[in-house]
């Protein structure tokens, strides 16, 4: 190498940076409400494998109470919505890489995501069920010592089953992935969020039953919408959004359309 | 076995199988050219070349392609890279099997009996003649059969994509299973599915193996 390319090296790099300074400088001034508004369309992320908040039909269209209440404040602000469905464990990596614009997947508010994502909402109010297959001697939760316990990578659970003294616990992609290893007996209980479960007992008629966590402390969690942090002006919007259609109906409408009931 | 199912989904997956297909095409495209790049750079008579060449071939077959594809999709934008789903699952795939076909290349030329290289050389024939007209030909014909293998691997390893959101056939089977709570039916029809785009791939690679070696 000689003199000249390190020069022309050492300007390439400088302008390099002042681009990505520029471009850094402008995305940190521009609330991403407005690219939104202007490109009409809000990018929405969820597993797209956690009925009944978020599934595909047999038509191989996402639907669920998360893509239809994300719809709906979609379309109080007046844009279109576009699903996304990505891994859990991945989903808010997508998030900070802009490859969506909020994750609406049924994800609990917990101070450690707050620390890089920003929360609207909570929109429904989750509890956290230990689940064992049906004729277990598994009676109770002090039975779960020593056992292997499974968990979704990246849940709240995850982290509170780790928690628990004495137990194994192993972390699996998902739900579906959850109920298949209970199934099989590569796991003795799975801890999760219980109204899906309850829903893939109801359909899959999967012999599975829910331990009694009356006694536990700290198993109800909020689900909130994430978005990436520094954008007020969207959290607002949505924010409004949401809180209108709660109280035009259309939330209880739908909560009813694919929960069954009220879940705030 | 949930047959009626698997009829009822099958339209969604065929779909879904073409994203896999394009996914394959695109990505062996540009693996060909890397490949292409990769291959002429180690042969080069250029060091900085050769280095270049193998620290490529070496950096991307040492690290797994899953990584290579977290890295371009989830990293990409902190270094001002941004790509969506399917631009970043063609791309890193691509470069991935570049790297393999660099070497497959590679061996095939290497293979030409240096015999030829050096008469073509007394004759007169510049490097670049002596590559064009009478070692690159012969090669050619050597290279069918195992890039025909890298594509096949190709054609497998598009179902990593999953992992960055493109609902291609392994992604597709995955989600059906959430709703659907049948992973044999949805992971066999998906299986089928590669099987049967695998097996058609692998006539046609026969088939030019075959009419290059007539000649």
């Amino acid at each position: 190498m000689n003199a000249n390319s390190n020069i022309f090296k050492a300007a390439f790099a400088a302008g390099a940076m002042a681009i990505a300074s520029l471009t850094a400088a402008s995305s940190a001034l521009a609330d991403e409400l407005d690219t939104i508004k202007e490109n009409g369309v809000m990018r929405i992320a969820m597993s797209g494998a956690y009925p009944p908040f978020n599934f595909v039909n047999e038509q191989n269209e996402v639907v669920g109470f998360d893509p239809a209440i994300g719809k709906a404040i979609a379309d109080r602000m007046g844009v279109e919505v576009e699903i996304v469905t990505t891994a859990w464990d991945g989903i808010i990596g997508g998030l900070l890489a802009n490859k969506y614009d909020a994750i609406v997947g049924s994800m609990s508010i917990t101070e450690e995501r707050k620390e890089v994502v920003d929360f609207v909402g909570p929109y429904y109010r989750m509890s956290r069920g230990i689940f064992v297959r049906e004729g277990s001697d598994v009676a109770d939760i002090a039975g779960l010592d020593g056992r292997k316990i499974g968990v979704t990578l990246g849940e709240t659970h995850e982290q509170w089953a780790n928690e628990q003294p004495g137990w194994d616990v192993r972390t699996y992609k998902g739900l579906p992935e959850l109920l298949l290893e209970l199934d099989n007996g590569r796991v003795d209980a799975i801890v999760t969020d219980d109204i899906p479960v309850l829903v893939a007992i109801r359909e899959s008629g999967n012999a599975i039953t829910q331990l009694d966590t009356s006694g536990l402390e700290g198993i109800a969690d909020q689900a909130g919408i994430a978005i990436r942090k520094g954008n007020p002006d969207l959290r607002k919007a949505m924010q409004d959004a949401l809180d209108a259609i709660q109280a035009d109906g259309t939330y209880m409408m739908i909560a009813e359309e694919w929960v069954g009931g009220d879940i705030r | 076995m949930d047959f009626d199912l698997i009829l009822r989904v099958l339209p969604y997956f065929l779909q879904a199988a073409i994203i896999t297909i394009k996914l394959s095409v695109y990505s062996i495209a540009l693996g060909l050219v890397c490949g292409a790049f990769g291959a002429s750079a180690r042969l080069s008579r250029y060091r900085s070349l050769r280095v270049a060449g193998a620290t490529y071939v070496s950096v991307i077959r040492g690290t797994p392609a899953l990584i290579q594809l977290f890295i371009l999709y989830f990293g990409g934008p902190q270094v001002g890279i941004q790509l969506d789903a399917f631009e970043a699952g063609v791309i890193g795939l691509g470069v991935n099997i570049g790297a393999y076909m660099a070497e497959t290349m590679r061996g095939a030329i290497v293979a030409v009996d240096k015999g030829q290289f050096e008469a073509a050389r007394t004759l007169g024939l510049s490097h670049v003649r002596t590559m064009r007209k009478v070692i690159l030909p012969q090669a050619a014909r050597l290279m069918i059969r195992p890039l025909g293998v890298n594509i096949n691997a190709q054609i497998k390893g598009t179902a990593l994509v999953a992992a960055i959101s493109v609902v291609e056939l392994t992604y597709t089977a995955q989600r059906y299973i959430g709703s659907t709570y049948k992973p044999f039916e949805m992971f066999l029809l998906a299986g089928a599915l590669y099987l049967v785009i695998i097996y058609v791939v692998g006539l046609g690679i026969s088939f030019l193996d075959r009419k290059a070696a007539l000649k």
